[in-house]
């Protein structure tokens, strides 16, 4: 197991020539055409699909905005009626948030992670398409609704009551709320499996502090998708059941409280701002020391300021709230921790700046984009600081001087570094090289045309113009400053055509690049450029930095085939497995080959979607059972299944297939996974205890309506069988499958056992859900409970059946250890649950 | 306490979230307890600071205050006794526990000028 | 005077071309809004602006100098240094930009920051100051005056408050969330329905404010507006005196000529709309002192004669979706003289 022994010999297999290794390779990784297109799980593929489809839904919203100035550029305009006004902003915003920034940036995410750390894929392909589908169909879902006239309009932060049945009667408030809520699939199996991969599938040697910077940035994005998510998922599960079956979590007169809907959605929408930045800060701390000429100073330092911003913006939600009355010292510790923010943000900016100090910068067309990122991101983080102060927020809030802080971070820190990124991008995607003259025209006016739009708008708000107003009266000074915002807009417009048309020429029209044009330091540049679809046709031993600029022959020899798993005979698509802190290879990880499955299961979720839309409930019924199935027929391909890894046999001296060992990573993606899940969960305790204490008119009842006993009753038999599985696990890890067939259908018994208990106790309660918020989340709890015993249960009835047919054993005993996780997770919270819902009223008291 | 310190392995990169997540914890369990408080027992406004709300946040502040710095100590010292990336990790540790204890800091101090409740 | 000035810089535009525009924009009609926070009339607001100044001032310094360094680093000539003398110039430009600028910076915006904060809570007062209610609702404010001499006060879509003293504002939603925001006088707080939101206001001497809905609250969040006027506190009681339920009970109905246009309001409009002595409808705003407001429709159009009339005519065209039923049905004669009734409610 040392690493020369897993270096290609010139005796090996290896004997053969770049160009057969490539086609063997190309052979088991290259896209299928026609309709079998529609299977390809391959990253590079889908993370491009990603980028295209981002920057579609980005023309749209873009055009949205341009309706907004126009409407706004002249004083009592009716241009557009209020109504569609509403729909126009609204849908401008969730565009761009939900359609255009976090997709496009996964994307780049998607597509660049492998390459950077060297590995030749994603860790779960099929994830990375059901992503993709469920990105797709949730955007044309949610942007149908506007050739419908039936858009969204009650903002997009979709606040409560206004968002509520009641006073949004269309259909407007249930397409953001589903097809949001879909999109969000997308986002999440994005983040789980970045993380993984990030974390278990960097190539051999590459410790953790050595890893590229934009990797550290990406793992943290990750991370606060998986967990920043949930909570407006629940919102939207809540809000959505509250629009269509009458459960009163938002409404004062049933016991519930609209100012759980805020909380729920800034503790998604504040992480959400980071989300964006933080991979846009990763593209900068790629860039400057490429242009630079030298390493990145401080390195740690940009690791430690990546650390804080993650933790930090979970801390800061409250801001967005600091006037709907909330005490004094509580609306302190959030102006405090949002200024807190500032730190790692300024030690970033002063981290590029030394690095250029230090180093010899070349002006090139993406450091132009760099330059007018900072300036535009500096100006949007000083108002940032100004906004989180409590007296200056109350003055501002929602007036234009936040619209304009707001773009000025997000246009700023999100999409200044975007085009820079793709600018330097685009000849690993194309092999091509831009136009510098297009591109600088693009530049300059987009620089000028934002600056135009948004600086100005300080001042307009400044001068009292409130927020989301479709029209205003002359004589409030507010005139000439509108006009110069919906004049300069345009030429943001043009600047921003410009580029695109520049990206589009250059496809046809670029000069050829030169390989690794602008000598850039990290792997991706190793690849061909455009990128086989297997990425390297051998694996290095990376154990610097800077691959590239320490070895500059490091592209030829691995394209020769000189570094590890060059072989592709076998027929799978393999790569490393690393330890997560050393970088030390552990197994060999195989993918699943391209597969029909995560779009049917989009398909099938999509009908759900529509068929809530439509409020055809029995159908949304059926197609949920059908996305399941297909979902589980989609894990029935793992292991030792014929379409999977058969076969375990591996090269002499290299480590097993990861099916055959406990440490696949499999198992991280089932942990991120559940932290996303706890994230849900704690978000719903979050919303029964804050109703519970906070809410004006909430209503308790004198004794719980659940049974204690019941509950007690279902959690011991959830007890047994997770225990029984915890002994199946260890004794699969000691080599022994003896009775696993048959230990497994009897953990599955209990677990339906388990369900059809807390069922009944759940019926025999007999809540008012329509009445009384506490009842509706005591619904919506138990509720949680039963899907997670009834999943469980299925997952352990599905182990019984695949030992049954040879796919696990002690010759493969990595699925019985994932599982195990859910139960594990399961256990706990049914057991908090039972604690939160029935015993503590009993303790306490209404 | 030196072998306490030992048994935490500072050089391992979980000490990286550890602290910041003790600074989550804090700020979940004083903006939730204080909320809880005053919706349950509002001390009189007339009482100014001086309420027994504002003396179990400080209490719980100067906790996490001590907590993250004794292992702000711990790392940094085990940093010094490293090399590579041992050393890395043991610092970028000491910096993420030193932020942690110096934003607890920093975001307790309206403890000490606001009342509560009001 | 507002609008002299309005009109004075609309000449320059015509003459001086867009610069100087600009610059009159900037200094004249920049202050002098109705709703500009630049031009406060109060000390909680005249405290911000002071406070926004500073931190424009700071803030235009930090950012030119950082462009400046970045800028520069591309311009200047190169130096072979040492790696340990790069770790120390790394380290300070680190140390000193990312850590001492941001750490000084907040730090003394907080402690310049929170006391400023101090000024619009309702803290207690030896001399509890006068309370006045307002609701937010679909699309308009409904204001009510407690603590009235002879019992409680409820008018709509106007505001008169005692200047040269605090007040505290204690703010709901009816409906939907909306906000309250005067801004020359201070902050915005949010009206949310199930929960009282207070804040304390002072207006320097009499004048009228604009104030505006600043929470969105639907298709005619923009049109929710109203105007703030300040009197001494003598005009106030007077003021108040004048709306006793008694006083505008006898105002309604005590001449005979409008006897029909009071027979249409009974059957049109009491259902909604409170007439003191007629009518107690609360789906609506309060009409009975209609005639002595400044503005209709929620400060949307100027109150003057047969104001009301094309009000109750167009009022879909001039507001669309409010959620008062179109007139359609209703004879013009019938309108007609309802709004001139209407506009005879002038206590």
């Amino acid at each position: 197991m040392t690493t020369i022994s897993r270096e290609a010999t010139p005796e090996g297999d290896n004997i053969k020539g770049p160009h057969q290794l490539h086609s063997d390779l190309h052979e088991i990784w290259g896209n299928p055409r026609g309709l079998q297109a529609l299977t390809i799980v391959n990253h590079t593929t889908l993370g491009l699909r990603f980028m295209v489809t981002g920057m579609v839904f980005f023309l749209i919203g873009g055009l949205l905005a341009m309706l907004v100035r126009t409407q706004l550029a002249l004083p009592d305009q009716d241009f557009m009626s209020p109504d569609i006004y509403n729909q126009v902003t609204t849908m401008h915003g969730t565009v761009m948030m939900f359609l255009f920034a976090i997709p496009m940036l996964e994307g780049l995410a998607i597509y660049m992670i492998p390459k950077m750390i060297g590995a030749r894929d994603l860790v779960c392909p099929r994830l990375t398409s059901l992503g993709y589908w469920c990105y797709l169909f949730g955007g044309i879902i949610l942007s149908f609704s506007l050739v419908l006239e039936m858009a969204p309009d009650s903002g997009w932060f979709m606040y409560t009551p206004l968002s509520s049945s009641e006073y949004s009667p269309g259909l407007g408030s249930d397409f953001w709320l589903l097809g949001i809520t879909f999109v969000e699939i997308s986002a999440l199996s994005a983040g789980v499996e970045l993380v993984v991969s990030i974390l278990r599938t960097r190539t051999q040697g590459m410790a953790l502090h050595k890893m590229p910077l934009f990797a550290w940035y990406i793992l943290a994005m990750a991370l606060m998708i998986v967990v920043g998510f949930p909570p407006l998922i629940l919102g939207s599960i809540l809000l959505e059941l509250e629009r269509a079956v009458g459960m009163p979590f938002f409404e004062v007169a049933g016991g519930g409280d609209p100012i759980l809907w805020q909380h729920l959605f800034w503790l998604f929408g504040h992480p959400e701002v980071y989300i964006i930045f933080l991979p846009a800060a990763g593209i900068v701390s790629t860039l400057i020391p490429v242009f630079a000429g030298r390493p990145i100073v401080g390195y740690g330092w940009v690791v430690f300021a990546i650390a804080v911003t993650g933790f930090i913006s979970f801390g800061l939600w409250v801001h967005h709230m600091f006037t709907v009355g909330i005490p004094q010292l509580a609306q302190a510790f959030f102006s405090a921790a949002s200024m807190l923010v500032a730190v790692p943000t300024a030690i970033q900016v002063f981290v590029w700046l030394a690095t250029l100090w230090l180093g010899k910068p070349k002006m090139k067309l993406p450091m132009l984009w760099i330059m007018g990122f900072l300036i535009i991101f500096v100006c949007g983080g000083l108002t940032g600081v100004m906004l989180a102060l409590v007296p200056f927020n109350w003055q501002v809030h929602d007036t234009h001087f936040v619209v304009a802080h707001m773009h000025y971070v997000l246009v700023g820190g999100m999409f200044f570094p975007l085009i820079a990124g793709l600018y330097y991008w685009l000849p690993l995607f194309s092999g091509r090289m831009p136009s510098e003259t297009l591109g600088k025209w693009g530049f300059w006016l987009t620089f000028l045309g934002f600056n135009g739009t948004f600086l100005i708008m300080h001042w307009t708000g400044l001068l009292g113009m409130p927020r989301r107003v479709y029209s205003y009266e002359t004589g409030m000074g507010w005139d000439i400053f509108n006009l110069l915002s919906s004049m300069s807009s345009f030429i943001m417009s043009a600047g921003i055509a410009m580029v695109l048309l520049d990206f589009a020429l250059h496809f046809r029209f670029g000069k050829p690049a030169k390989h690794n044009p602008w000598n850039a330091d990290t792997l991706e540049w190793a690849n061909n450029m455009p990128p086989s679809a297997y990425n390297f046709v051998s694996l290095p031993n990376v154990e610097t930095r800077h691959p590239l600029w320490d070895n500059p022959d490091l592209p030829r020899t691995m394209a020769e085939g000189q570094h590890s798993l060059a072989v592709a005979t076998h027929g799978r698509r393999e790569m490393w497995g690393t330890d997560p802190i050393t970088g030390k290879v552990r197994e060999i990880i195989h993918l699943p080959g391209n597969s029909w499955w995560p779009l049917f299961a989009a398909m099938a979720l999509a009908v759900v979607c529509i068929s809530l839309l439509t409020r055809l409930y029995p159908l949304a019924g059926i197609a949920v059972i059908i996305a399941g199935l297909f979902l589980l027929r989609w894990s029935w391909e793992n292991g030792s299944h014929p379409k999977a890894a058969p076969d375990a046999e591996v090269a002499p001296g290299d480590p097993p297939l990861h099916s055959r060992t406990m440490d696949g990573p499999g198992l991280w993606a089932m942990s991120i996974t559940l932290i996303a899940n706890g994230s849900f969960f704690l978000s719903y305790l979050f919303g029964w205890f804050y109703l519970w204490t906070v809410s004006p008119e909430w209503r308790m009842p004198e004794t719980s309506p659940l049974s204690l006993v019941g509950l007690i009753l279902a959690g011991v038999v959830l007890a047994a069988g997770a225990a029984i599985l915890e002994k199946l696990v260890r004794g699969l890890r000691q080599g022994k499958d003896a009775g696993l067939a048959v230990g497994m259908y009897s953990i599955s018994a209990l677990g339906f056992v388990q369900v059809a208990i807390t069922l009944w106790v759940l019926l025999s309660a007999d809540l008012a859900v329509t009445e009384t918020a506490h009842d509706a989340i005591i619904m919506v709890g138990l509720a949680y409970a039963l899907l997670h015993g009834g999943l469980g249960a299925v997952l352990v009835l599905l182990q019984g059946l695949r030992v049954g047919y040879g796919y696990v054993g002690a010759h493969a005993p990595f699925e019985p250890a994932v599982v195990a996780q859910w139960w594990r997770y399961n256990l706990v919270t049914f057991w908090i649950l039972v604690g939160a819902l029935a015993v503590l009223p009993r303790v306490i008291g209404s | 306490m030196a072998t306490l310190m030992q048994r935490l392995h500072l050089t391992h990169p979980l000490h990286f979230v550890i602290g910041l997540t003790l600074w989550c914890i804090w700020f979940v369990a004083v903006y939730g307890g204080h909320a809880v408080a005053c919706s349950v027992a509002p001390p009189a406004p007339e009482q100014g600071v001086f309420t027994l709300v504002s003396a179990m946040l400080l209490a719980v502040s100067i906790a996490a205050i001590a907590l993250l710095a004794a292992l702000t100590v711990g790392c940094c010292r085990m940093a010094k006794r490293q090399v590579g990336r041992l050393r890395f990790n043991a610092s970028v540790s000491a910096g993420l526990y030193l932020f942690s204890t110096l934003g607890v800091v920093f975001a307790a101090m309206p403890i000490i000028g606001i009342p509560p409740c009001l | 005077m507002r609008h002299t000035i309005q009109r004075l810089t609309l000449q320059r535009v015509n003459s001086l071309g867009i610069t100087l525009a600009l610059l009159a924009g900037l200094l004249l009609t920049g202050c002098a809004g109705d709703k500009s926070i630049l031009d406060p009339a109060g000390q909680a607001a005249r405290d911000v602006v002071m406070i926004w100044w500073v931190m424009l001032g700071f803030g235009t310094v930090v950012l030119v100098l950082v462009t400046a360094f970045w800028l520069y680093t591309f311009k200047r000539k190169e130096v072979t240094r040492t790696p340990a003398d790069e770790r120390k110039i790394a380290r300070r430009w680190i140390i000193g930009g990312g850590i001492v600028l941001p750490v000084a910076s907040i730090t003394a915006l907080l402690a310049f920051g929170v006391p400023t904060g101090q000024r619009l809570l309702p803290l207690p007062l030896a001399d509890p100051p006068e309370v006045i209610e307002v609701i937010g609702h679909q699309w308009w404010w409904e204001v009510r005056y407690p603590g009235a001499e002879g019992g409680e006060v409820v008018t709509a879509n106007q505001l008169i408050m005692p200047a040269g003293e605090p007040v505290d504002f204690h703010v709901t939603g009816a409906d939907v969330i909306h906000a309250f925001w005067v801004p020359r006088l201070g902050g915005k707080i949010d009206m949310v329905p199930g929960r009282v939101n207070k804040i304390r206001l002072e207006a320097d001497e009499p004048a009228v404010f604009g104030a505006q809905c600043a929470e969105f609250c639907g298709a005619q969040h923009a049109q929710m507006q109203l105007y703030v006027e300040a009197v001494e506190r003598d005009d106030y009681e007077t003021w108040l005196a004048a709306r006793q339920t008694e006083q505008l009970a006898a105002l309604a109905v005590n001449d005979q000529q409008h006897d029909s246009a009071r027979e249409a309001f009974m059957t049109h409009c009491a259902s909604c709309h409170r007439v003191a002595g007629l009518s107690s409808g609360r789906e609506g705003p309060d009409l009975s002192d209609l005639g002595s407001r400044t503005s209709l429709g929620a400060g949307i159009m100027a109150m003057e004669e047969g104001a009301v009339t094309r009000w109750l005519q167009h009022h879909q065209d001039l507001k669309p979706g409010n959620k008062m039923p179109p007139h359609d049905d209703i004879e013009t004669a019938t309108l007609e003289s309802l709004g001139a009734w209407l506009e005879t409610l002038t206590p």
